[in-house]
């Protein structure tokens, strides 16, 4: 791995913050969001103002979902890139521009869904039908996440040119691997907005295939996820040795995981609907074979992540089989708030596979917990690893430092979103095995002897989801510290480097041809035959419903 | 941060990874109690 870093210029500097203002703005205001609805469904509080719960609860989703996540990864991946490959002016107007049509797009959106024209939740399922504003909206973030990528690609492109016969740096190559399955990803979803929903929504079209809207969602929906958790590898990978004084375990390792998460992140989104009708289960039974695949490069991360603790603290001279473990840095906050991530990714990956279980997924389908599930997995591990790349990143970017008091701040962040999130997300799964709903409003559902074994659950949800608030105006303090009061000084951008004995990487890692080609051909095989099945065979296509949460 | 005098200079691959070895093994028996746990469940019901 190359080890050399560049110096960012003011202006790169400048760019990648604007990424981060959106970031903690939407923080702010989706984790706001998620305050209210646990109060609401705490059955103690109601909106004020008339307001709906299904249009707080879409504000939520999208902008903590869609927002958050696609902004943090997009100018921390520019970052990264910066660091590694260089960006050159013309990419730099590339990347601003990636940026601005990103934000007209989440402004639209947003509007349309505060205004209550847009209740549709992050899913968009149809028939729920929003303003077209909305759709097209999203249509911008996908657009301006595109032109990211591209100029993502340009930036290895022209260094591959400059140092010919080089392997690009891990970084560089694992950045290049999540934008190349975001785009082959959001085609499916592009295609449903542009095809689909808006010419439904300005009535050009009278009815929509709802189940085709759902398996193009779904196309796109599991290797967004991915797109979430990747970065965060990145981070576990070639950032946390650095900081915990170790090397980088295998580079071969680390890109292989990363091919691997590319082909089978994307063919497998029958396995969010299982339960659906008008898929033939053989298939849904190939896409659940294929998701399990996935378990392969998880496992082998998990493998290199422990290796790495263990390697640091023998060659640092600790003892007994887990002597390493104790040593490890624990009060170095862009340690800990990764490190929790990474632990919370056992109970979220474990309870990943159950969900994708075929058959089992019945147990927990459209129950809440699957909203523990992906609170474990996106509202933690990788939540709190993006807190632990800002700790380092934000003060490197406006030349400031973290100090001892902002680090003891961050570690105080960590354990209280630890705790209101163990609360939340466990209620969350147990309420759920009790048949508790997701999605839904409060309601008692005229009574009966299940619902009532769900309201303990819900105000325990309401006590994690006020002390994850509590965490989240912690965070966004520490953040605006950093960003704009924090002493002067250089804070490192932690890199790790190679092992001096590592052998080299393999070249056939770098062919791209063969493993992107490779992901396509999985594609078209777990998805031609069904979609041209539920083209063919579908029922008549659903008109819109604006009722009752929609445009109400 | 993690330190105890100078760092030693040996190769990766001489250290011991018993406790990686235990740790994944651990995680294996997690995930597999998780899946029989719902699978059980799945069953009774």
């Amino acid at each position: 791995m190359s080890t050399k870093q560049l110096t960012f210029s003011k202006q790169e500097s400048t760019l990648y913050m604007v990424f981060m203002h959106v970031t903690f703005v939407s923080l702010l205001i989706g984790g706001l969001m998620g305050l209210l609805q646990t109060l609401v469904r705490s059955g103690k509080y109601t909106l004020p103002f008339n307001i709906d719960y299904y249009t707080i609860l879409t504000v939520h989703g999208v902008i903590l979902g869609l927002v958050l996540t696609t902004f943090f990864i997009i100018g921390f991946q520019f970052s990264l890139l910066g660091k590694t490959v260089g960006i050159s002016k013309k990419q730099l107007r590339a990347a601003w521009l990636s940026f601005w049509v990103m934000l007209v797009g989440t402004v639209m959106a947003a509007i349309t869904i505060l205004i209550g024209e847009a209740s549709v939740l992050f899913t968009f399922y149809a028939p729920l039908q929003a303003h077209p504003a909305f759709y097209f909206g999203l249509a911008f973030v996908i657009i301006g996440s595109w032109i990211a990528a591209i100029t993502n690609f340009r930036q290895l492109y022209v260094w591959k040119k400059a140092n010919k016969g080089q392997k690009s740096p891990l970084l560089a190559f694992m950045v290049t691997i999540n934008m190349a399955m975001w785009v082959i990803a959001s085609l499916g979803v592009a295609t449903a907005v542009l095809i689909q929903f808006i010419p439904w929504s300005l009535g050009y079209a009278e009815t929509i295939n709802v189940l085709l809207t759902r398996t193009l969602f779904w196309y796109f929906g599991h290797p967004l996820v991915y797109f979430w958790l990747l970065p965060a590898y990145m981070a576990w990978y070639a950032i946390i040795p650095k900081i915990i004084g170790g090397k980088l375990f295998s580079d071969s390792l680390a890109r292989l995981a990363f091919i691997l998460l590319l082909m089978f992140s994307i063919p497998v989104g029958f396995h969010h609907q299982l339960t659906e009708p008008g898929i033939d289960p053989t298939w849904k039974f190939i896409q659940v074979v294929l998701t399990f695949m996935v378990i392969i490069p998880s496992l082998m991360t998990a493998f290199s992540i422990f290796a790495t603790f263990e390697i640091t603290g023998r060659r640092k001279g600790y003892r007994g089989v887990f002597g390493w473990f104790r040593k490890l840095p624990w009060k170095d906050v862009r340690f800990l708030a990764p490190f929790i991530g990474m632990l919370a990714f056992i109970p979220g990956g474990a309870g990943g596979i159950i969900n994708a279980s075929h058959q089992m997924n019945s147990l927990i389908h459209n129950t809440i917990w699957v909203t523990g599930h992906f609170h474990l997995t996106a509202a933690t591990t990788v939540i709190l690893t993006f807190f632990g790349i800002a700790y380092w990143l934000i003060p490197h970017l406006t030349g400031r430092t973290l100090t001892a008091k902002l680090n003891r701040l961050g570690i105080l962040q960590t354990i209280i979103w630890t705790v209101g999130m163990t609360i939340m997300s466990t209620s969350m799964h147990i309420q759920g095995l009790l048949g508790g709903p997701r999605r839904s409003n409060f309601s008692e559902y005229a009574g009966g002897e299940q619902v009532a074994t769900w309201i303990n659950y819900q105000l325990a949800q309401a006590i994690g989801g006020s002390i994850l608030f509590i965490g989240i105006i912690l965070m966004v303090y520490i953040f605006i510290q950093l960003a704009f009061f924090a002493p002067r000084g250089h804070e490192e951008y932690p890199i790790a480097e190679e092992e001096s004995d590592a052998l080299p990487t393999p070249k056939v890692l770098e062919n791209w041809y063969l493993w992107v080609g490779l992901t396509i051909a999985l594609i078209l095989f777990a998805y031609t035959i069904p979609v041209i099945d539920i083209i063919k065979h579908s029922p008549p296509g659903s008109v819109p419903f604006s009722w009752p949460i929609g445009r109400s | 941060m993690m330190g105890k005098g100078k760092p030693s200079q040996k190769s990766a691959s001489s250290f011991s990874l018993k406790g990686t070895f235990i740790a994944v093994m651990l995680l294996g028996v997690f995930i597999l109690a998780s899946w029989f746990g719902a699978y059980a469940l799945f069953i009774a019901r």
